[in-house]
């Protein structure tokens, strides 16, 4: 088992999030996406996680963040194992998820999308959509408010996106290739949005993908391979 | 935003799946809003007959299924007034007859005395009643004269016989307003029946105890059954006919709308696996899930009633001015009609909506997730 190197024996924080031997194996084909992989997140951490496609690095994350169950191992948050915990809780309260295609719902506006996450977060419905605006407000969208995911473009897409993942004031932010549909120009906004995030609000930030940008902005990248980590 | 804005949008935003759902589904709650209603409306009429003239009995032959079926002997009158508690009784004999050219057929035809109870329950809208003597005078009920075109002093050919129409009346009873009352010996006359008679009906006298005469008159009088007035008309055999086909109607309606609806709903969710995925990543609990998506079955059962019911008070209108039917067909959408459109709708949706709604909510977020 090979342990993500800046955790080798690092001082600091305890781990905000941490993964042990994590395997996953899918019973469809009988596919190993992970092999033993142990990792650990500290608070306000950028780790960005990247390897070639179909290493592993979109199950990691889902495993991290309580979207999938490890075939063996274990996820702790906290250090408590996520076992123990209230996945769908953890999930509203805990983690915000953005992902590559964003995932909006296309029948709601930009506003309406934000709340959608406030409704399991258990914010009281007269506080959800001023919230909302204010968080849409914060990515820079204050004038697309009311309009639906069609009828905005990809970088606003996925800021909304984002302010729906801030939407319980969550710990942690995962976000699967979150930059992968967007333009250069795009992509240097959103990366400059989530560095702001974790730098006003304290977030750490697990990001999967395949740019180097992106890696380089983090402060910790974990290299993945044929599901273990390589370095 | 909370869950009724939320249902709303996810309707809203899908138009056609969400109008082609609702006709579907209100075409199955207005087939059976009208079917129930028409077997509601020939029980109302028919039961107006004796329930505004105050009847108590209905006299007819024992172990018959059809008041047109039944003879018996006219002079039995006498023998039955004889019986303690009897108020009045008037016979009468009641038959069918067609008007070929204004396209009419099995009008009812009434054989009463002038001047008897039965005559008295009329309002006469224009012209007089009937007399003693009066011979080849018929009295026409208000829709049929409006479906024949005759008004008073107009002569009518029955039964290739004619007669004078004496007067145009009105009854609380559709069925009467789209028959005809002629004097019970004319009527005996042209049917060959002299001296018969379908039935009699009675009133009982104050104080007295319907069904316990009724027993007393069969015991008195062989070979006749008396029923009292409700369980007669609850009994008679083309309502139950109505009330089974009405029954019948509803079992298929909510068959087909359930396999219509459970395949309808089926698909909606499978379009939106990916999004209930994403409900799930944000941390949407399975019972929420089920919560909106059974929010959203409602609330298409809702719509379906609501368009269902205009349609259905379009059909009755439409049935009830159809020249086919009128005179004789006059659905009854009371609220009971109604109600049970509206439960059966709802109900179905909700049928249609809990599997697809459950199976969704046991989804593993990646999973749904991968359904782009």
């Amino acid at each position: 088992m090979i342990e993500s190197r800046s955790m080798e024996g690092a001082p600091g924080p305890p781990p905000l999030l941490r993964g042990e031997g994590l395997t996953r194996t899918y019973e469809d084909g009988g596919v190993r996406a992970l092999r033993g992989v142990s990792i650990a997140v500290a608070p306000g951490e950028f780790v960005a996680i990247t390897g070639p496609s179909g290493c592993g690095k979109s199950t990691l994350l889902h495993l991290l963040g309580g979207l999938d169950r490890p075939s063996s191992g274990t996820v702790s948050y906290r250090g408590r194992p996520l076992g123990e915990l209230d996945l769908d809780d953890f999930r509203a309260r805990e983690v915000g998820f953005v992902f590559q295609s964003f995932h909006l719902i296309p029948t709601l506006d930009a506003m309406e999308n934000v709340q959608v996450a406030m409704m399991a977060g258990g914010v009281p419905r007269a506080e959800r959509p001023v919230r909302a605006r204010r968080l849409l407000e914060e990515v820079g969208l204050s004038h697309r408010l009311g309009h639906e995911p069609r009828r905005l473009s990809i970088g606003e897409r996925q800021r909304v996106a984002i302010a729906r993942a801030l939407a319980n004031g969550p710990t942690l932010l995962l976000a699967d290739e979150p930059t992968g549909n967007l333009d250069s120009v795009s992509q240097r906004e959103i990366l400059d949005l989530l560095a702001g995030l974790r730098r006003e609000r304290g977030i750490a930030l697990v990001v999967v993908t395949h740019s180097a940008e992106v890696a380089g902005e983090a402060t910790r990248e974990v290299r993945l391979r044929d599901g273990e980590i390589v370095s | 935003m909370g869950y009724l804005r939320f249902i709303a949008r996810n309707l809203g935003g899908r138009p056609v799946r969400t109008a082609l759902t609702t006709v579907g589904l209100a075409v199955a709650v207005s087939a059976v809003m009208l079917l129930s209603g028409i077997s509601m409306g020939f029980e109302r009429a028919f039961e107006a007959i004796y329930r505004s003239r105050g009847i108590d009995l209905i006299v007819v032959r024992a172990g018959i299924s059809d008041q047109l079926s039944s003879t018996l002997d006219e002079g039995m009158a006498g023998e039955i007034r004889q019986i303690p508690g009897v108020a009045e009784l008037a016979p009468s004999l009641m038959d069918s007859v067609s008007f070929e050219g204004a396209n009419l057929v099995s009008v009812l035809a009434n054989g009463w005395e002038p001047g008897g109870l039965l005559i008295d329950g009329l309002t006469i809208l224009d012209g007089r009643g009937l007399r003693e003597g009066d011979g080849a005078a018929v009295l026409l009920g208000r829709v049929l004269a409006l479906n024949l075109g005759k008004g008073v002093g107009d002569r009518v050919e029955i039964a290739g016989e004619p007669f004078r129409v004496a007067g145009v009346y009105e009854s609380e009873s559709l069925f009467e307003n789209g028959g005809l009352v002629m004097p019970l010996g004319e009527l005996q006359r042209m049917m060959g029946r002299q001296g018969q008679v379908t039935g009699f009906v009675v009133v009982a006298g104050p104080g007295t105890d319907p069904g316990a005469l009724g027993r007393e008159i069969e015991r008195r009088v062989g070979g006749v059954a008396a029923t009292p007035a409700r369980d007669y008309v609850a009994g008679n055999i083309q309502l139950r006919l109505a009330r089974a086909m009405a029954a019948a109607t509803t079992g298929i309606a909510l068959l087909l709308g359930s396999v219509g609806l459970l395949n309808t709903m089926a698909m909606a969710v499978t379009e939106r696996t990916s999004e209930i995925g994403l409900l799930r990543a944000l941390g949407w609990k399975r019972t929420r899930i089920v919560l909106l998506l059974m929010g959203e079955a409602a609330a298409l059962g809702l719509l379906g009633v609501l368009v269902g019911t205009v349609l259905a008070f379009g059909g009755a209108r439409a049935v009830v001015l159809a020249p086919t039917s009128r005179g004789f067909i006059d659905p009854n959408l009371s609220p009971v009609v109604l109600g049970v459109g509206l439960a059966l709708g709802v109900g179905l949706t909700l049928l249609g909506g809990l599997y697809p709604a459950i199976r969704a909510s046991r989804l593993e977020p990646t999973e749904a997730l991968r359904h782009d």
